[in-house]
């Protein structure tokens, strides 16, 4: 529990206006971009730099409390949710650029730097960070870290972890280690590559070095839509069969494309059934080429509308029309929940044509924008919460979550599990795959006091959905806990 | 994605926060005001439930809001706002304290409608919210005081250009030693030392100069019609303050063939009172201005203020619920344009030719300019058409320069802090002039810019060009 | 103090492997192909030898998916070989591929080849695995799709390993397709000039995919369709002065490359180093001024890492691994003498007490590969076999 002692000496602690203890002010933090799951701090901090962040985890080691780590709040799996009677640790302060280093082409950061501005301050040198998750101009590069944030062009560029060389992390005693290093091999096990995505369980990050990359000689980006949501997927297979490595490949339907069309005017066809984003990058005279062939495919397959937008401005207002997406559905649906999950690309078409007939079944309405390159499904379940739709679309937004693994995919491809899906990683997990990861967070945190309640399944969050989840063997002899 | 309000280990913490919400709130009503279904707000025009819904709180508005970049607490953004707003609608927070103190700390400023993707309305939200506060928030007398100070004298020209006489002089007068006594005072005052150090400097001659109410367009043989009759808006602090804009905006329509109609009986239009929460006096106001223009009979009205324009776009939701009005509100509004609207409309058949002025210009959105009215291409176009200018973009362009109406008045600190770093944004692109189409900028942006560098509005870039003359302070 | 007999075991499944690590009580070590026996710490004598090249074979593999799950002791060529049928690859290519190391055993020494400036290593492209701990827990984690961020990542905490912590039974890695060309170019230069020239090849835009100095030259290899790869294989030698290598020159060139990083020259040991790009250059000059000339050099000028043979002296190695370190760098011992005692790391980061934690929390009694990790994961008390 906090007592004025412990408020004085957070005070004592941070700089000035580092303490938020009014009513008003906890409650702005107790969710984060998914609002279904709430919980209201005891006491939110907002330290300024690395070594007020490693004060208050020791101070909140000293005090046995509980502390989450908070970037700008817009995920969506409520990983930032705070803990009841904890701590939250907010990084919005800690905002510099510390470093381009042109030389090596690398960039020091701290963790509240929003992931666009990296590559923005880089942009001058003629180079750019390439995880570009959607949220891209709003979430920070520690948000990143903890959920191994990827991005329209990870297809080709990878994630958050391909990219961060090093970091200053503040472990739950409030001793600080360094994890990664100059360069990508590091000698000994990699603990940088556990740390990232670890949804804030194992640690806070305070420092990040990550890797920029040269901006590509040539960019050709083609809208094209498609009769069919089928036609559309035949095509990224065939663009996948022809070795064509796009830097992106995103899809969207009808519905998804109303929606945005609405908020951006990115030049959507709204009553196209689907229409595929594919974004070439490289060397010129290849880009060229490949182009070509690209096109000659979606002609193959039916496209109805090839647009290919030629200033970088014009190209841009494209990616804005997909990145605005999820947001812009809230334009022709009161409520709806964005779902996050992955199958292996060759099997899109199945997992689509379930999802239409679940949702069929269930009276509701759902859109789709995926990045169709790598399986990762965006399903945006429609509801009403006046209408009490509530409980029937979350339903129907898990079940299409645990279809995924049942068609051999994965709860989240971007996201994270959070608060959202704990419940469900047995869907996905054995209890030893789980136990084991619960091994490892206690090797970090034996008292699990860096944002418990999240990634594990809890009896207390998922009591409500019996035969889900059975307690470890290992839980039963008391071996290990799980918060 | 139920709600769990008891997740996670420990105490309930919500029952606790719901024995506590309800005595608060009580305490505010005081049991008398007339909230049904509005918690802390009354019925009068609350925020609507269905614009509160609109926000997913999926926070892109955060990086635009000034208040978060500097301070980057979830209370001072839009989504926390919002939040705020939407708690107090449930009852479960008073007006009283907190929730007046962020939304009072809100510059008004529409970053965040514009980088919204759900189409939040936060303009209405918080159009909808201030005059709650105004109601039934007590403020502390130095505070009542000090508004009631700023709303005495800024929305009358006769007292501002008294008002001018006075700071006129006391700017020839005022010792080097004031700087020194100024940053003495005790933090209490800080808001007198913001109005003190915003005063313009004025010639006496342009704050008591009057806009001719007539001014017939410019002919010619090769352009013999008229393009139209345009009643101006001269504006309060515009015209007294900022005259020479006045003029050159008159000069720039008569040139590109407009009869300029500028009627000597027209006062404030309301905005600073609009967009501080005085819901009723700007009402009042705006009747009056309407009638005003009614009798002017004119096709379109010009305004070269950013925060005019944005209230005089509104008046039809402003008076929506007054039978006599509505109608009339709705037709000005749709009259209403922004100079570098109407200049741009021109572009496709200029009458006036444009002389060069060789300029790196540096052109600063207003917010009530770029968010509000979202005019962001047309001041830009018009000012390409100069030849010569080359136009430069200022990095965090979307971030308000801290004027934002009274603002500066109020909340000097805040926005001490913002006009520093516009200033030094301004300052990195190495631009020779500044422009931009907001008085209140101009005064704020001037204080932490002062003798750097000239700062005019674009129309007076514009007259400059068609007149062929050197701009002003451009030597 | 007896010494037990060391009983080799080679299970064929992942349950005989777990059956293995159940039924052979006491100390366990791993081997693959043993082309890396000798890398990292000396492990400590094992009751078992647990010989995982009967794990091998492909699980599945779908092409259009572009993934597949490798059991662990499949020798990566093999796996190559396989792939190149259907046109794919695993985009690494460590040196020690050749002389038929293992898909496991590479990835549990975290080797990488030239390629890793572009693709990475194995941990960039490993989604997924299998492993069985030391208590006979067989677990899962990552999946079989490219995209996926449930639960914790924890097969990256294998990489480097060398065999403690857990045994890899098989990985799922995600596959890239292959290039139609690879020409490679190369630029006369010395080890001075190294540095310089590659930030040139690096500010043009030609992507090579790697940039390597051996032997007084920066071979520079590219990826790319027939036209588009020769041409800016060309473009570059116009811009920066070498030439273009003809198809046998340059696998010659490459072949001579991966001898040097996997040579064992007598009398010496080789020593893997990664710093800073900037800072590679002298590092390479302080090692030398400390221990003579430096042999068997290859170095990669952009990604900061470089494979050096050292007298196998334990204060010049132990002096090598503190300059590395002092220049914020991370360095390992590879091939050795036999029976030389060299110290395989340099000094313990900050971060060596979790790495002590995580060893603790999966391997207790350290009955895996004891004293791979030494001295920063150091020998239990008792050095006696645990039963």
């Amino acid at each position: 529990m906090v007592d004025a002692q412990m408020v004085r000496e957070f005070t004592d602690l941070l700089s000035e206006n580092g303490v938020i203890t009014d009513e008003v002010g906890l409650r702005s933090y107790e969710c984060d971009g998914l609002t279904g799951f709430r919980q209201v701090p005891a006491l939110v901090v907002l330290p300024r730099d690395a070594e007020e962040v490693a004060g208050a985890v020791r101070l909140c080691a000293e005090y046995g409390m509980p502390f989450v780590a908070r970037g700008a709040g817009t995920g969506l799996s409520g990983g930032a949710m705070p803990v009841a009677d904890g701590v939250v640790i907010s990084l919005q302060k800690l905002r510099r650029i510390l470093e381009i280093d042109v030389e090596n082409r690398r960039a020091v950061l701290e963790p509240g730097v929003y992931n666009l501005e990296i590559s923005k301050a880089a942009a001058p040198h003629g180079l750019y960070y390439a995880p570009d998750p959607s949220s891209q101009q709003v979430c920070t590069i520690g948000g990143n870290v903890a959920e191994n944030s990827g991005g329209a062009h990870c297809l080709k560029y990878g994630f958050t972890t391909n990219h961060v060389l090093e970091m200053e992390v503040v472990l739950a005693d409030g001793s600080v280690v360094t994890l990664g290093g100059p360069t990508g091999e590091q000698a000994g096990p990699d603990l940088r590559g556990l740390f990232i995505g670890s949804e804030g369980t194992l640690g806070v990050c305070t420092k990040v070095t990550v890797r920029l990359l040269q901006t590509p000689q040539s960019v050709r980006t083609v809208l094209a839509d498609f009769p069919s949501i089928e036609a559309a997927g035949d095509t990224v297979g065939d663009i996948v069969d022809a070795a064509i490595i796009p830097a992106a490949v995103e899809m969207m339907d009808s519905l998804a494309m109303e929606a945005s069309e609405a908020a951006t005017g990115a030049g959507l066809t709204v009553d196209s059934p689907a229409a595929l984003i594919i974004e070439l990058d490289g060397p010129a005279d290849e880009v060229e080429a490949e182009f070509e062939q690209l096109t000659a495919i979606c002609e193959r397959h039916g496209a109805t509308r090839l647009h290919v937008p030629q200033e970088a401005e014009e190209r841009q207002k494209v990616w804005k029309g997909r990145k605005a997406a999820f947001a812009a559905v809230g334009r022709i649906s009161p409520d709806y929940i964005v779902q996050d999950g992955v199958v292996p690309r060759t099997r899109l078409a199945e997992v689509l044509t379930r999802i239409a007939d679940m949702g069929r079944d269930a009276g509701l309405r759902v859109a789709n924008v995926f990045h169709a390159g790598d399986g990762n499904l965006h399903p945006l379940v429609l509801y009403s919460e006046a209408a009490g739709e509530h409980d029937a679309a979350e339903k129907l937004s898990t079940d299409i979550a645990e279809l995924c693994v049942e068609l051999g995919g994965s709860l989240s491809g971007e996201h994270g599990i959070g608060t959202d899906k704990a419940c469900s990683m047995p869907a996905m997990f054995s209890e030893d795959d789980l136990g084991v990861m619960h091994r490892v967070r206690l090797a970090f945190d034996p008292d699990s006091r860096c944002n418990p309640g999240k990634l594990f399944p809890t009896p207390r969050l998922c009591g409500e959905r019996p035969g889900k989840y059975q307690p470890h063997p290992l839980e039963e002899a008391g071996v290990i806990e799980r918060l | 994605m139920t709600i769990h309000p008891t997740t996670g280990p420990g105490p309930d913490f919500s029952s606790e926060r719901g024995e506590k919400t309800s005595p608060e709130r009580a305490d505010v009503l005081g049991g008398a005001a007339t909230s049904l279904g509005h918690g802390s707000f009354d019925d009068h025009h609350p925020p609507a439930q269905e614009l509160l819904d609109d926000c997913v709180h999926c926070g892109f508005c955060l990086p635009t809001c000034p208040t978060y970049a500097l301070w980057g607490e979830e209370m001072d953004s839009p989504r926390g706002r919002i939040y705020l707003m939407e708690m107090a609608k449930k009852g479960e927070i008073p007006l009283q304290g907190a929730f007046t103190t962020h939304i009072d700390r809100c510059l008004g400023c529409m970053a965040c409608v514009t980088a919204c993707p759900s189409g939040v309305q936060y303009d209405r939200l918080l159009e909808a919210t201030r005059p709650q506060i105004e109601r039934h928030v007590p403020r502390t007398r130095a505070d009542r005081w000090f508004r009631e100070a700023i709303f005495t004298l800024f929305p009358y020209k006769r007292r501002l250009r008294a008002a001018s006489i006075g700071g006129a002089l006391y700017q020839k007068l005022r010792p080097k030693s004031m700087d020194k006594l100024m940053a003495r005072v005790p933090q209490r005052f800080e808001r007198l030392v913001a109005m003190e150090s915003l005063l313009p400097p004025v010639r006496l001659r342009d704050a008591f100069a009057r806009i001719a109410p007539r001014t017939p367009a410019v002919s010619s043989p090769t352009h013999p019609t008229r393009r139209g009759r345009v009643g101006l808006l001269t504006g309060c602090v515009q015209d007294v303050f900022f005259h020479p804009v006045n003029e050159a905006t008159v000069r720039v329509l008569a040139a590109e063939g407009w009869d300029v109609i500028a009627p000597r009986e027209q006062a404030c239009c309301g905005a600073l009172g609009l967009h501080a929460g005085r819901e009723a006096e700007a009402a009042e106001r705006a009747k009056k201005l309407i009638a005003t223009f009614e009798r002017a009979e004119v096709d379109t009205i010009a305004t070269n203020v950013a925060g005019c324009g944005s209230s005089m776009k509104e008046y039809g939701e402003l008076l929506a619920d007054d039978p006599e009005w509505a109608e009339r509100a709705s037709a000005f509004a749709a009259k209403v344009r922004d100079i570098s609207e109407i200049v741009d409309e021109t572009l496709a058949d200029p009458r006036a030719r444009r002389h060069p002025i060789e300029a790196k210009v540096a052109y600063h959105d207003a917010c009530h300019l770029g968010h509000a009215q979202k005019i962001r291409t047309e001041p830009r176009r018009v000012l390409r058409a100069i030849p010569g200018v080359e136009l430069t973009e200022l990095p965090e362009s979307e971030i308000c320069c801290g004027s934002a109406g009274i603002y500066n008045m109020l909340q000097p600190e805040a926005a001490g802090d913002l006009g520093r770093r516009k200033a030094d944004n301004i300052r990195g692109t190495g631009a020779d002039v500044l422009v931009t189409a907001n008085p209140g900028c101009l005064l704020q942006i001037r204080k932490y810019l002062d003798g750097e560098l000239p700062m005019l509005h674009p129309i007076q870039l514009i007259d400059a060009s068609i007149r062929g003359v050197r701009p002003p302070e451009m030597g | 103090m007896s010494t037990p007999a060391v009983k080799t075991v080679t299970p064929t499944t992942v349950d005989e492997l777990r059956d293995a690590v159940l039924d052979h009580p006491g100390t366990l070590r791993v081997a693959g192909a043993g082309t890396a026996a000798d890398w990292a710490g000396t492990p400590a004598p094992a009751d078992t030898v647990l010989d995982v090249t009967g794990l091998s074979g492909i699980v599945t593999h779908n092409p259009g998916d572009m993934t597949v799950e490798v059991r662990a002791g499949t020798p990566f060529a093999a796996l190559q070989d396989e792939l190149a049928q259907h046109h794919q690859r695993v985009a690494v290519d460590p040196a020690r591929a050749a002389e038929g190391a293992t898909l496991g055993g590479l990835f549990a020494t975290a080797d990488s080849g030239p390629r890793s400036l572009q693709y990475g290593s194995l941990r960039d492209l490993v989604i997924g695995a299998t492993v069985v701990l030391p208590d006979g827990t067989t677990a899962r984690s990552g999946g079989h799709v490219i995209k996926n961020v449930a639960g914790y990542d924890l097969t990256k905490v294998l990489h480097g390993a060398h065999g403690t912590l857990a045994v890899i039974a098989g990985l799922v890695l995600r596959l890239h397709p292959a290039p139609r060309s690879t020409p490679t170019a190369a630029v006369p230069t010395d080890r001075a000039g190294m540095a310089d020239l590659a930030r040139r090849v690096a500010d043009s835009p030609v992507e090579a995919v790697a940039v390597q100095w051996h032997a007084d030259r920066l071979l520079v290899l590219f990826e790319g369709s027939e036209d588009g790869a020769d041409a800016r294989a060309r473009r570059l030698v116009e811009t920066v002065g070498g030439e273009l290598l003809a198809a046998n020159e340059a696998t010659a060139a490459w072949d001579a490359h991966g001898a040097a990083v996997r040579a064992r020259p007598e009398g010496r040991a080789v020593f893997r180093l990664g710093v800073i790009p900037a800072a590679l250059p002298g590092v390479l000059d302080g090692l030398e001024a400390d221990a003579g000339a430096l042999t068997e050099v290859t170095a990669s000028p952009r990604t900061g890492i470089a494979t050096v043979a050292l007298p196998a002296d334990a204060d010049l190695v132990a002096a090598a691994h503190r300059r590395v370190a002092e220049a914020g760098g991370t360095s390992s011992l590879r091939q050795r003498p036999d029976g030389a005692s060299l110290p395989a790391f340099g000094p313990a980061p900050a971060s060596a007490v979790l790495l002590r934690a995580v060893a603790a929390s999966l391997d207790p009694e350290q009955r895996l590969g004891r004293g791979r990790l030494a001295p920063w994961v150091p020998l239990p008390e008792t050095t006696g076999v645990t039963a």
